[in-house]
Formats: structure tokens, C-alpha cells, sequence
């Protein structure tokens, strides 16, 4: 049950006020929170969670990671090894991940319903089929709006990379669409000025001082509201050292792997530190309908390290707890390999795997059956994934908003969080 | 008069010597299929001939078996042997000069040797046909299909006679002089090893930058060529490279890098040293990719490229015996077969198809007058009688 406090209704007003751009035209991301449900946002807030999603562009093979099926015809070329945790195993091209599986949750049971990658990205992002033509807002938008500080100088929804698409904040408004930054993490054009420090804060006292001697004639909401965005902006341009990491980069990139996936997920392990609710690092290259086995043995070699040491410096940092790891897919990978070596497109029994943010790791949840062709057990879709993610973050997984008069929840009708792995 | 003459010697010679010409055949152009050997187990992914009459198969369940051929094109035989040891795929086979040895690289991390000749073992059997049909095996599938009915065939199973453990990777180079004195490794993780073959002792061991694919090693042993990439790994910043090394210091002579344009799947010496070959294939790419390129092994200078490649790449080469042609097989269901001395393509065995099966192996027969192909379309190895006068 929930109230209608519990409700969001986006007016056009609203929709005005999310207009956010800068003097230069550009469309400015997630600046505040100008429709928040205050009750919810104050207590997912109060939870203090954030998120890193990893996301494995293309769709990653389920038995070549964590399903593997040793002895089977569906086996394919990969050997398990033994993690930290009896009765779990992973490939032996994750040895670094098989140290951490106590904190794993691993879902072996997605049974999702978009395998192809336009459609399995929409779906997989938003927990809804893109056939519905309606504009759902992706995840980080929803986990920016409920999670985010309105107080911290950064963006609340990160993308490093565009690889993995961007389906933008829908019916939220485009004050929660995503910051994205390039795949080694530099910053859009417009927020990297060309002037020194110095002369950009005076050209921003000077803007703000005309900016207030316009205002003081002009008490309109949409002028507000523009005026929110170049604060913001010069509010980034001040926190934009951030995304800079360049210098400790330097030390971490040993254990990190020296690859963009590397230093996206140090670039991640920053920024959360620093309090945005959102980032999400594209690794791509997983789409192997051919050569599945070096592709993916390249692949999992740049995984393994990245993610084993965004975990390792997350837990060392007292960071992990309030921290959910979500490593996903568009979908997974046929069990059967084809005549060209490869596996294709599969969402009928595959893997996604949860860390931190106060899931119980160390587990197994669902199974495939035998060969990997069916789940076995427990099947899990989108919207139970979304709402055991949202629920995590202390936000409703059935919270309602509206568009005009219709509304919308941020999970489908019969999601349910995966209990077990709730801590 | 001198030139009346000149005219009439001329008129006869094309009276007496062009029909004669006409009538030469083609390199190759009788060659025939002979043979075809079934064994659907898993993809057939090595073949190489022992002696004139055997043929060895490994498959990517680290099984190896042998066939012995008979003479002209008898009834399709069985295989007579099955060598057990290895546990993962079969990347490569070999047989010493001399005959009398089979040598295997495996993604079990070892190269075993095994006795080529011998018929001593225990007696056992070998299912021909427990493969799974992979053909339209996709998303709607909701189980594999069910394997035929068992076809067995009786076997001697023997064992290695020995193994080298020095590689911690797949181990896919692996190339010897042509005196049978080295041979030399390569694996996944970037190392090349040279050994005294015969003793089966390390010599030098060295580290590249990313993984060996394929290996070759020059007729006098100081040279190793090594094609090494790594497939969609940070696809700017690490690029397939080609270098030639010393095999005595692992120092690096020749960088023909710039020479290549994509990964590469196998590079070989000619026995008579005149040649290297390399050709690109390591990971399919759309289009006649599947070059091959011929250098001159002394100067590091590409020589020619031979075209029209294997559509979607190549998967492995052998020099004829007779030192004036290559073959070289491909993901285009093809075994092309080329003249080296300008690069002119004879002719190719098999039926064309984009996108469709590989040839994953070639081999010939030391007297150059039979080809084996391992087949992916159906599972077989298929022997090809060339016949050479």
C-alpha cells in the first residue's frame, strides 16, 4: 500500500522547470531534484546508498562466467575454479572476482524477454519492454532522483561511456538524464573550460551578478530554473577535478588492469566516494556470435581485475555497505556454441550478479537446468531484478509517478524483490 | 636467309610445342576427394600426416586419433588408433622429420609427444558420432537435439610418451626445424619457448606482448616467427603484431608489424627457408579478409599478397612439398591452393560459402600427393588424392 504522498505527478509546470540549459544551448544533466517526492527521497537518502552498474556491453555469456557447466556439451572451452565460498565456482578467468564471492549474490535465473541489443539495452536499463512507446526513465535516473544530494556540487547520474547506450530519464524529466563522460573519463566539451580557474570563477561572479539584477525584475518559475542549471554549472565546474584521476590513476592502474575499463571502474570507485548516487561503466565487446572463447577470455581477463579491485577498495574505504555492485547485460548467450564458435543472443536462463549495498553475498540464487537451456528454479524477470535493486536503495519499487493523468510505476505489475538476497 | 630461317624454326616450334603445351593440365586440376573420414564428437581443429599413408586428427575434447589410409580410393576406413592425454583442445599437430613422432599443443597448457607409429596399446573403443548437431541450436531451441545412434569403431588406445609442462596457457604455436633438432612453442599468455627437441629441454624462453596465435621457426633454427594479438582487448591500444626473434637470445630482430593489417591465424617457414608465410584470420571479419602474405624471411620484406582471400578470414597454411606452391585453407569452407613464384591462385577445393563452416587444419602428405582437411560442416577430415605425377 502506498499513499498518495507517495506520488509524483510531473505538471507541465514541472516539465518547465526541468528544462535546464546553459547559455550555450546544451542540455545540462540531473541538476537537483525540482519534482522529488520528498518523503521518499528523504528516506532513501537517509539510506545514503549509491550504485555502480557494470555493464557488459553486448551480452555476456552466463556459462563461460557463472553457470558453468563442466562435462556438458554446452560446456564450451572455460574451466571453473573454487572461489572463497564452498560450492560456488566461476570461470578460471575471474580468479580475481572467485576471492570476493562472499560478497557475490548470484542470480543464475534471469529469464528476460528483449534479445537483441537496441530492445535488451531499453529493457535491461528501464525494467520495461521499449515496445510500450512510453519513456521510461533508465535506472540511474530513477536512483539519482531518490538518491541523490541536491547539496554536492557533482551530477547524481554518471555514464562513463556511451557504449551502453543511453535511454535517458523519460517521464523524470531531463533534469535526471545522465552526465556521461568519455570512455577514459574526460568531460564533455562545455564542461571543460578554456580559461583558467581564476578567470572562470570571476566570469561566473560576474554572471551571477547579472543574473541577479535580471531575476530581481523577472520572478518566473522557467527563469528559476535556468538559473539552477548555471549554477550547477558552475558548481561543476568547481567539483569537475573529480572525474580527474589521472594522478592516482597512476598507482591503481597495476591492479585495476591498464585498460579503459580499468580506470572507468577507479573513475566510479571516486565519484561514489565523493556522492554521486549513479555511475554506470560500459565494458564492451562481448557480442561473440563468432570466436566466442578468445572474446570472451579477452574480455574477462580486462573484468576480472577492474571489478575484483572496485569491490577490494569499496570494502577498504567503509564504502561497500552503502555501495550496490550490479553486474549486468542486455541478456545473456546461447548454451549451444554455433558452427562459427560462437554463441548468439539468449534471455531464457541467464546471470546477473549483485555485490554490496547490503546484499547477502556468498549465495546462489535460481539455477539453470542441466545444459543451461531453461531456468530450474526461481526464474527472475526485469522488474523483480529492478525491484530487488530498488529496494536496496531504499526506494519503493512501486513507486507511482504520472505523466499528465496516467500513471506509472517504476517496477511492472507483479514485481517482487528477491527476498534472500535482501539483507 | 637468317631470318627465314628464324621464322621456319619458329613455325615449327608452334606446330610441335604449342599443342604440347595446351595439353600440360593445370597444377592440381585432377585432384580428387578420396576419402572422407567422419567424427562428429566435437569441432575438428588439427590434422597432419604421418608418413604417406596415416592421418592424424585432434579435436577440441583433446581426443587424437589415427587413420590408416589405404592405397588408391578403398573403402573408408575406420580409425585404428586413439591417443589419450589431453584434456582440452588439440590447437596443433605435428610429426617429426623422421617420421616417427607425433607431437600435439594443447589448451591443457602441454605438448605431448606420442609414439606415430607403433601399434602397441590397449584395446578400446571411440564413439564417431556423440557430437551435438550445433546447426539451428539458437534461442527458440529449448534442448540440444539428441545424438544418432552410437557408431563405434575399435581402437588402440595408447599414452604420451612424454610431455612438456613449461607453458601456463593455451599453447597455440608450435613449429620445428626441419632436422628435427628444435622445436618451438607459443602461448596465450605471451610466452615463446624454445627446446632442444630431441631432448625435450628448455633452451630459452622468452615473453611478448600479447598472445602467441601461431608460431614458425627458420630451417637453420636461429629465427622464430611469432604472430601475437589479442582479440577485442582495448581494440586501439593493443594491436596484432608480427616479429621475427632470435631463438638463442629472444632478442627481437625484424618488427613487420607494420607489414600486417589484422590479427593472424598461422605463419609458417618453407622448409627450403625462401619463404614465410602469414595468414590473417585470428577472429572473423566480413569480407575477403583472410589473406595471405609472403615475405622474404632474410630481408623481413613483404613480398606479395595473394588474392582473393578467404572470405571472413583464414585458418592455416602448408607448403607443397615441391616448393612452388602454397595452400592455404579458410572460414569460407575453401582449401585455395597458389603458385608462389607470382602469387597466382591454381585453383581451390571445396564449395564456396560466406559465413558458413571453417577448414580449421591442412596438412599434406611428405610426398605431395595426398591433402587432408579437417572439415567443420558435418565433422570429418576429408583426403584429397592431388595427383602428382
Amino acid at each position: 500500500m502506498f499513499s498518495f504522498r507517495d506520488e509524483n505527478h510531473l505538471s507541465r509546470r514541472s516539465l518547465i522547470k526541468g528544462l535546464l540549459t546553459t547559455a550555450g544551448g546544451l542540455a545540462v544533466a540531473n541538476w537537483g531534484a525540482l519534482t522529488h517526492s520528498q518523503t521518499i527521497a528523504q528516506e532513501a537518502r537517509r539510506s545514503g546508498k549509491r550504485c555502480i552498474m557494470l555493464y557488459m556491453e553486448g551480452g555476456v555469456s552466463q556459462i563461460d562466467t557463472f553457470d558453468m557447466k563442466p562435462g556438458r556439451p554446452t560446456a564450451g572451452q572455460f574451466l571453473p575454479i573454487q572461489t572463497n565460498v564452498n560450492g560456488i565456482q566461476v570461470c578460471e578467468y575471474l580468479p580475481n572476482i572467485a576471492r570476493h564471492a562472499d560478497k557475490l549474490a548470484i542470480i543464475r535465473s534471469m529469464r528476460t524477454q528483449s534479445v537483441d541489443h537496441g530492445i535488451g539495452g531499453y529493457h535491461m536499463h528501464t525494467c520495461y519492454s521499449s515496445s510500450q512507446r512510453f519513456p521510461h526513465p533508465e535506472i540511474g535516473a530513477m536512483i539519482a532522483k531518490y538518491c541523490e544530494n541536491p547539496e554536492n556540487d557533482l551530477p547524481s547520474f554518471v555514464k562513463i561511456g556511451s557504449g551502453s547506450g543511453i535511454y535517458g530519464a523519460g517521464y523524470l524529466g531531463p533534469q535526471f538524464e545522465p552526465f556521461v563522460v568519455s570512455d577514459n573519463g574526460q568531460l564533455p566539451g562545455f564542461a571543460t573550460p578554456s580559461v583558467t580557474p581564476d578567470i572562470q570563477d570571476r566570469r561566473g561572479d560576474l554572471l551571477n551578478f547579472m543574473e541577479q539584477r535580471f531575476a530581481q525584475q523577472r520572478p518566473g518559475e522557467p527563469f528559476a530554473a535556468h538559473r539552477t542549471s548555471e549554477l550547477r554549472t558552475i558548481r561543476l565546474m568547481r567539483a569537475r577535478r573529480t572525474f580527474d584521476v589521472s594522478e592516482e590513476w597512476t598507482r591503481a592502474r597495476s591492479r585495476y588492469g591498464d585498460t579503459n575499463f580499468g580506470r572507468a571502474c577507479f573513475t566510479a570507485l571516486k565519484l561514489v566516494e565523493a556522492g554521486v548516487s549513479f555511475v554506470e561503466a560500459a565494458h564492451a565487446g562481448y557480442d561473440s556470435h563468432n570466436d566466442n572463447f578468445p572474446v570472451h577470455k579477452g574480455n574477462l581477463q580486462e573484468l576480472d581485475p577492474a571489478w575484483a579491485s572496485l569491490l577490494q577498495d569499496l570494502q577498504e574505504r567503509g564504502l561497500l555497505q552503502d555501495t550496490l555492485v550490479v553486474w549486468t547485460s542486455e541478456f545473456g548467450r546461447t548454451p549451444a556454441i554455433n558452427f562459427q564458435a560462437g554463441r548468439d543472443h539468449f534471455g531464457r536462463a541467464w546471470t546477473i550478479v549483485l555485490a554490496g549495498g547490503g546484499i547477502r553475498g556468498g549465495q546462489h540464487y535460481g539455477a539453470s537446468n542441466r545444459d543451461g537451456f531453461e531456468v530450474q528454479e526461481n526464474p527472475v524477470s526485469e522488474g523483480d531484478l529492478f525491484a530487488t535493486i530498488y529496494r536496496t536503495m531504499g526506494i519503493n519499487p512501486r513507486v507511482r509517478h504520472y505523466l499528465g493523468s496516467r500513471p506509472i510505476w517504476a517496477t511492472p505489475e507483479g514485481s517482487r524483490p528477491i527476498q534472500p538476497l535482501l539483507g | 636467309m637468317r631470318i627465314f630461317g628464324f621464322l621456319l624454326a619458329f613455325a615449327c616450334w608452334a606446330l610441335v610445342g604449342l599443342p604440347f603445351l595446351a595439353a600440360q593440365p593445370a597444377p592440381f586440376a585432377d585432384a580428387k576427394v578420396i576419402h572422407t573420414l567422419p567424427w562428429n564428437s566435437d569441432v575438428i581443429s588439427a590434422v597432419a600426416f604421418i608418413g604417406n599413408d596415416k592421418v592424424a586428427a585432434g579435436n577440441k575434447r583433446g581426443d587424437i586419433l589415427i587413420w590408416n589410409l589405404p592405397s588408391g580410393d578403398g573403402k573408408t576406413p575406420d580409425p585404428v588408433r586413439r591417443l589419450l592425454g589431453h584434456t582440452r583442445d588439440i590447437n596443433r599437430l605435428l610429426v617429426s622429420p623422421d617420421g616417427k613422432t607425433l607431437i600435439s599443443a594443447s589448451n591443457d597448457r602441454t605438448v605431448k609427444f606420442w609414439d606415430a607409429l607403433s601399434d602397441a596399446g590397449e584395446p578400446g573403443t571411440v564413439v564417431l558420432n556423440d557430437g551435438v548437431p550445433l546447426k539451428g541450436v539458437v534461442e527458440k531451441v529449448a534442448k540440444l537435439p539428441d545424438s544418432p545412434s552410437p557408431r563405434v569403431a575399435k581402437v588402440i588406445v595408447q599414452k604420451p610418451l612424454k610431455e612438456l609442462t613449461g607453458h601456463k596457457e593455451w599453447v597455440q604455436g608450435l613449429a620445428q626445424t626441419p632436422d628435427g633438432k628444435r622445436l618451438v612453442t607459443g602461448d596465450e599468455q605471451g610466452v615463446i619457448i624454445v627446446w632442444d627437441l630431441p631432448a625435450g629441454k628448455e633452451l630459452n624462453r622468452w615473453q611478448v606482448k600479447n598472445w602467441v596465435r601461431s608460431v614458425g621457426i627458420s630451417p637453420d633454427g636461429k629465427t622464430v616467427a611469432a604472430s601475437q594479438h589479442v582479440p577485442y582487448r582495448d581494440k586501439i591500444k593493443v594491436m596484432p603484431s608480427f616479429h621475427l626473434w632470435d631463438a638463442d637470445t629472444g632478442k627481437m630482430k625484424m618488427d613487420l608489424t607494420k607489414e600486417i593489417t589484422g590479427g593472424m591465424s598461422t605463419v609458417a617457414y618453407s622448409s627450403d627457408g625462401k619463404w614465410l608465410a602469414m595468414c590473417r584470420g585470428n577472429i572473423e571479419l566480413e569480407g575477403a579478409t583472410g589473406k595471405i602474405t609472403l615475405f622474404d624471411p632474410s630481408t623481413g620484406k613483404k613480398v606479395r599478397e595473394l588474392t582473393p582471400g578467404h572470405s571472413r578470414g583464414a585458418t592455416d597454411l602448408a607448403f607443397h612439398p615441391d616448393g612452388k606452391h602454397i595452400f592455404s585453407a579458410g572460414r569460407d569452407q575453401l582449401v585455395k591452393v597458389w603458385q608462389l613464384e607470382d602469387g597466382k591462385l591454381v585453383r581451390d577445393f571445396g564449395k564456396f560459402v560466406d559465413r558458413g563452416y571453417w577448414i580449421t587444419s591442412i596438412s599434406i602428405s611428405p610426398d605431395g600427393r595426398l591433402l587432408a582437411a579437417a572439415d567443420d560442416n558435418e565433422r570429418k577430415i576429408v583426403i584429397y588424392s592431388l595427383n602428382v605425377k
